[in-house]
């Protein structure tokens, strides 16, 4: 054996033949898979999650499984489907007793609900996402016995976008979904809208 | 009465959801018609992080590919590789907070291969093949200092414990299991096992669930006193840039020059990643029992891969119990399920609800994902059995080696045995050639002719 | 010294800060102040006590407390995490300088024979290589073998639980025969529905005071206005009031009470008492059994099924019906499927339908709508023309469904008036009355609209308001509601005779052999004989009015009046001196 490297360099061996061979075998496969993604790269952007309300069934999971606390699914408010209720199902206790913003008929237990009086006899319902924990007990209030103007989405502005959702793991309705980056909500509207 | 009860409150989960359902349809309280100029709100939709930005991600992981392979092959810098690696850190740990990472990139492709409906995004796509190609030119720098999961573990590293050879090489199936589970369960749409259960990414993001946050916080206390414990026993894509690296066109050299074999380098790797010179056996006779040995594995191999699949096929009903639908018809039928009590429903009792109302449907998607894990888990097992039997095989070659060199597939090129390398320093004007001649002058025999322990 | 110091104070800090983020985690599983079961009770409290200020004060200033003390958590929490995560950046700071000071030079020694040593080393790594395939083996095994499925492996048995979820599949297995059928009385004029027991024979009088005839007696605890059932060696019926719904079970031979459920709770059932008029009750629904389970609906718009010895099945509200007199209709049964005509409201309401629903789980197998308001008329269920049929009546239609998928077979628009006597099928027609007004035989092989077409023959003599015509096949009879029994040849209508009974009838009467049976509301019993002119062959007074139809089956006839249910039979030994004679 020299203890000085030999000057000229080695002819390419074996090894190094196989070596080639393999690495140029691994880019064409990976040249493949980019083909054949290439192919279905209609809708490639990228997907967020959503869920669909249609499926939604109020179970809470929302609040506990989200990894973020608070969970950065919150309630949101379409205006547009809401019936402006004094009593309202998703803001009031069932057999409230009254119909004013006091704790004990709030069903919200982090009182993130707004109520605002429009004009007679109609009220305004805001959602505070600050303080919304996405616990859906005004979604199941709203959804049961008003218009569902109330229901849950995910909120994109604190979504992590983690691969594996960790709510749609455990979601109870299955309504959690991957939906197109370029259309990340699913929105209520009613018939006739 | 058990009975009745659990009826009962499925009846009523089932009123409940079905309610839901009809709320679409029609209002019950008709949208007032305001006298006053009340001007109505909109939904807000605060958007996602543009796709621009995720673009930017993939160029900043191709910056750092390309700034790492410099780093590592031209520059040889321990230094620029602890900046990057810190950069990389808080970009795409803590900053990013994870996803998407290459780590679980191979499931979503193994997702978006088998799954109809879902196309593998492009950043997603980018984020597995780019390393790959990386690696397959220029090794592990993907692993040196652009892999925040890496990176953490490497700058935590305190005090390295030497984990014996054997162990390493005999635990290093590991990852390839753990890749095989991964696409078993990603190709079948049970979900992203690796995402679950990786370690890191609840830290970089400050916030999980308590076992997580655990198993993180014991692999980072392990990452002070071993080196890159989940790189080495568990990371799947590093099973995959460890392949590609075995194949690099270029590799880490330890020495600029040529080896003096003074072995000081040897302990510079907290990974175990450098092997030492081994002669060729002094007679050809002496490969004989080796040989069988080596012709017994490959002969077993097909066996191995077989009774593996076997085994694996076995697997459908466990390990499709991850998935939720074949999860909540497995409960669904079972007489001996949760007994609802009237009052608010729990959310598995919900779940059950809607499982009566969607039965026939929910039972169909169960047994096709049912057949799916069968035919997957003759892929999974038969994987296992061509791991464990290629590992077995590659251990029964006798590989002769000169110098002291870094194995191809366990070197994640930290850089950190360059400066350990007299003839390095030597290069790099930090010491003189003669003062490199008196370390080497301590073994006596190294200076003089090689090394020669055969 | 300094880096020593500082890595033993990051350690400590740490260590808090751990300790405090865990005693914060672990405190808030046991106790989230969102859900405080605090609050709840005085939640609880006021809906008791509504005028309570004091209370309301309270719960106010829980509730603000719970809300602080749960951003206050959260805060803390996230100081905590920020705490630990500096201090884990110093203590790694710390420690690295302090390896790196401590660091000692590697000391390379010659060492043994390297062939030697990797050889040795690829033995055992060889050997961990095999462990861990035998691990993961052993894992797949370990996984693998004790775990059950309940889904179906192969596509037959998966298409099997597939049609049993759809509601698709009849068992056929567990149904019993027509021969079993036959010989029990499952339904409301038992299983042919013409209220005719032609093997039974009962006693031509029977004497509750002397026993004379009375095989026991067992007085009744709750109201209710409908007929018994037997299956086997039991008899079934329901019974309940405003407040209490139950179903109650009788052995046959001795009349000793078997079991008693009470169906209470459902979810969607009116949580206000209905208001229904006593007269009608809200037990007006003879149960039904198809053998395997007996079914039961009372008017709050409750349907439960029971298995034969009282295991609860299932449980639900079809709606509140919106009936002014109360819902009365019977429930049916065909195959494995209980028939429920669910007729309520108004025509113009929409909320009627008919529905068959799987006996075993209770799911809708199919539902129709039907455009007719409230009836009474229980629907008759029957195999007629090669199909089998149920027969409804509402409004002006009498509509026949075909019972496997509830489509539509034919209709008949010859009713009016509020429908209360049922439709029976016999031999070849289907006898459809028209309250106080036409009896209609209509052949049941039409189609569509069979008004003017299928209609055998029509007769508006002695036309009942409330009974059901019941037949033998070769006479009909029909009750008036004062008493007058007309017998009609069922071949043309024509009346052949009628009767003056002189005592108000509102159960409709049963054929035994050739027995007419009248069970009159003020305890009367009138027995005549099945012939072409009228012949009383007893007349009796039991002493208890009736308003249910009698059942009959396994040798004894079963009468439920306003107070007891009687069982009358011969004595054994004169049952077979009966059949011997």
């Amino acid at each position: 054996m020299p203890d000085v490297p030999s000057s000229t360099p080695p002819p390419v061996n074996r090894r190094q033949f196989l070596r080639d061979g393999t690495r140029l075998a691994a880019m064409t496969g990976l040249g493949a898979l980019l083909g054949l993604a290439a192919t279905r790269t209609s809708t490639a952007r990228g997907y967020v999650w959503q869920i669909d309300p249609a499926r939604c069934v109020y179970c809470g999971n929302c609040a506990t499984a989200c990894v973020l606390k608070p969970s950065a699914v919150k309630c949101v408010q379409s205006y547009p489907i809401c019936g402006y209720c004094d009593l309202c199902t998703g803001y009031f206790v069932p057999e409230p007793n009254g119909l004013n913003t006091g704790a004990e008929n709030q069903v919200c237990p982090t009182a993130a609900i707004e109520r605002v009086f429009i004009e007679d006899p109609y009220y305004e319902y805001n959602i505070d996402e600050d303080l919304c924990i996405g616990c859906a007990k005004c979604v199941e209030g709203c959804t049961r016995f008003g218009n569902g103007s109330f229901y849950l989405q995910v909120r994109h502005d604190r979504c992590l976008n983690c691969n594996e959702c960790s709510i749609a793991r455990v979601c109870a309705g299955d309504a959690f979904r991957r939906v197109p980056l370029t259309d990340p909500y699913v929105i209520k509207t009613t018939a006739h809208e | 009465m058990r009975l009745l009860r659990r009826i009962i409150a499925l009846v009523l989960v089932a009123a409940w959801w079905s309610s839901g359902v009809s709320a679409w349809a029609e209002l019950r309280f008709p949208p007032p018609e305001f006298e006053t100029d009340y001007v109505m709100g909109g939904v807000t939709t605060p958007p996602p992080r543009a796709l621009p930005f995720e673009y930017v991600d993939v160029a900043v992981l191709v910056g750092a590919l390309g700034l790492g392979v410099w780093l590592v092959h031209r520059r040889r810098s321990r230094r620029g590789l602890v900046a990057l690696s810190l950069f990389s850190l808080l970009y795409f740990g803590f900053y990013r907070q994870g996803c998407i990472c290459a780590i679980g990139a191979p499931q979503n492709v193994a997702y978006g291969l088998f799954q109809p409906g879902y196309t593998i995004p492009l950043t997603a796509l980018a984020f597995f093949v780019i390393p790959l190609v990386f690696a397959l030119f220029a090794g592990r720098t993907f692993c040196a200092a652009v892999c925040p999961h890496g990176a953490l573990q490497d700058l935590v590293l305190v005090k390295p414990v030497k984990v014996p050879l054997w162990l390493e090489q005999g635990l290093g199936t590991l990852p390839y299991i753990f890749l095989g589970a991964g696409i078993l369960f990603a190709a079948t749409g049970a979900g992203f096992v690796i995402c679950r259960y990786d370690p890191f990414v609840p830290l970089f993001r400050l916030t999980g669930s308590l076992f997580i946050l655990s198993l993180g916080g014991l692999f980072v206390v392990t990452s002070m006193f071993v080196g890159r414990p989940y790189c080495r026993f568990l990371c799947p894509y590093g099973a995959l840039l460890r392949l590609s690296s075995l194949v690099s066109r270029w590799r880490v050299r330890i020495t600029p020059d040529y080896c003096t074999q003074c072995r000081l380098c040897e302990h510079s790797c907290p990974f175990g990643a450098i092997r030492e010179p081994v002669a060729p056996p002094a007679h050809p006779s002496a490969l004989a029992p080796d040989r069988r040995r080596l012709g017994r594995w490959l002969a077993a191999l097909p066996v191995l891969i077989l009774a593996g699949g076997w085994l694996g096929s076995w697997l459908s009903v466990p390990a499709s119990r991850l998935h939720p639908s074949v999860a909540l018809v497995e409960q669904y039928l079972d007489p001996t399920k949760p007994e609802p009590v009237p009052g608010a429903p729990t959310p598995e009792i919900r779940a059950l609800g809607r499982a009566e109302l969607e039965a026939p449907e929910l039972v169909t998607t169960a047994a096709a994902v049912r057949r799916q894990f069968t035919k997957g888990g003759w892929w999974f097992g038969g994987w296992v059995g061509l791991v464990i039997g290629a590992r077995l095989i590659s251990l029964s070659l006798r590989s002769t080696r000169k110098d002291f060199e870094p194995d191809r597939g366990a070197c994640y090129a930290c850089g950190r045995c360059y400066l350990a390398c007299p003839n390095e320093r030597v290069r790099r004007g930090l010491i003189s050639p003669a003062e490199a001649a008196g370390l080497n002058a301590n073994r006596p025999a190294a200076t003089t002719t090689a090394p020669n322990r055969s | 010294m300094v880096w020593r110091r500082t890595l033993l104070v990051a350690v400590v800090l740490c260590g808090l800060a751990l300790l405090g983020l865990l005693g914060q985690h672990f405190r808030a599983q046991a106790y989230d102040p969102l859900k405080s079961p605090q609050l709840e009770a005085l939640k609880r409290q006021l809906l008791l006590e509504p005028k309570n200020e004091q209370l309301k004060t309270d719960i106010r200033q829980l509730d603000l407390v719970l809300r602080q003390q749960h951003f206050r958590h959260q805060a803390w929490t996230q100081f905590g995490t920020w705490f630990l995560v500096v201090g884990t950046v110093v203590l790694v700071l710390a420690a690295k300088s302090l390896a790196h000071l401590h660091a000692r030079l590697p000391t390379p020694q010659t060492r043994a024979d390297d062939t030697e040593r990797a050889l040795a080393t690829a033995h055992q790594a060889r050997r961990w290589a095999v462990g861990v395939g035998i691990v993961t083996g052993g894992a797949f095994l370990l996984l693998a073998v004790p775990s059950k499925t309940r889904l179906p492996a192969t596509p037959g048995e998966l298409e099997r639980l597939l049609a049993q979820l759809r509601g698709e599949v009849i068992e056929a297995v567990d149904l019993p025969t027509a021969a079993e059928f036959a010989a029990n009385w499952p339904r409301f004029l038992g299983p042919t529905g013409n209220a005719f027991a032609s093997n039974a024979t009962p006693p031509l009088k029977f004497d509750l005071a002397s026993g004379e005839g009375v095989l026991w007696r067992t007085p009744l605890s709750v109201p209710g206005f409908n007929s018994p059932i037997i299956w086997s060696n039991r008899v079934y019926l329901s019974g309940g009031d405003a407040t209490n719904r139950s179903v109650f079970c009788f052995d046959l031979a001795t009349g000793d009470p078997v079991w008693q459920r009470t169906v209470a709770n459902v979810p969607g059932s009116p949580t206000k008492p209905l208001d229904i008029p006593e007269s009608t009750g809200f037990a007006a629904s003879t149960m039904a059994t198809d053998g395997q389970r007996v079914y039961v609906m009372f008017a709050n718009g409750d349907l439960a099924a029971f298995t034969l010895d009282g295991g609860p099945l299932w449980v639900r509200n079809l709606g509140t019906p919106h009936n002014h007199y109360g819902h009365a209709i019977s429930l049916a049964t065909w195959q494995n499927r209980v028939i429920v005509q669910f007729d309520h409201g108004e025509a113009d309401e929409n909320i009627s339908k008919l529905l068959a629903l799987d006996g075993a789980s209770g799911r809708v197998a199919w539902e129709k709508p039907r455009a007719f308001g409230s009836s009474w008329a229980s629907p008759a269920v029957a195999e007629a023309a090669g199909k089998p049929q149920i027969l409804t009546l509402a409004g002006e239609w009498a509509v026949a469904y075909l019972a496997t998928d509830g489509s539509e077979l034919w209709r008949a628009g010859v009713l009016h008036g509020e429908i209360a006597p049922s439709p029976i099928f016999i031999a070849s027609y289907a006898l459809i009355p028209s309250p106080a007004d036409t009896l209609y035989a209509v052949r049941p092989d039409g189609s569509g609209d069979v008004t003017k077409t299928h209609v055998a023959w029509k007769t508006d003599e002695g036309i009942p308001d409330i009974t059901t015509p019941v037949s033998n096949g070769e006479l009909a009879f029909t009750v008036l509601t004062h008493g007058i029994v007309t017998c009609h040849d069922l071949r043309d209508g024509a009346p052949l005779w009628e009767h003056e009974c002189d005592v108000d009838i509102n159960a409709t009467p049963a054929i035994a052999g050739d027995r007419l049976y009248l069970l009159g509301t003020k305890g009367t019993v009138i027995v005549m004989a099945v012939a072409r002119e009228a012949r009383e062959l007893a007349r009796f007074d039991l002493g208890e009015g009736m308003f249910a139809s009698p059942a009959f089956a396994h040798g004894v006839m079963v009468i439920r009046t306003v107070k007891s249910l009687i069982g009358v039979g011969n004595p054994p030994a004169a049952t077979l001196e009966a059949s011997r004679s």
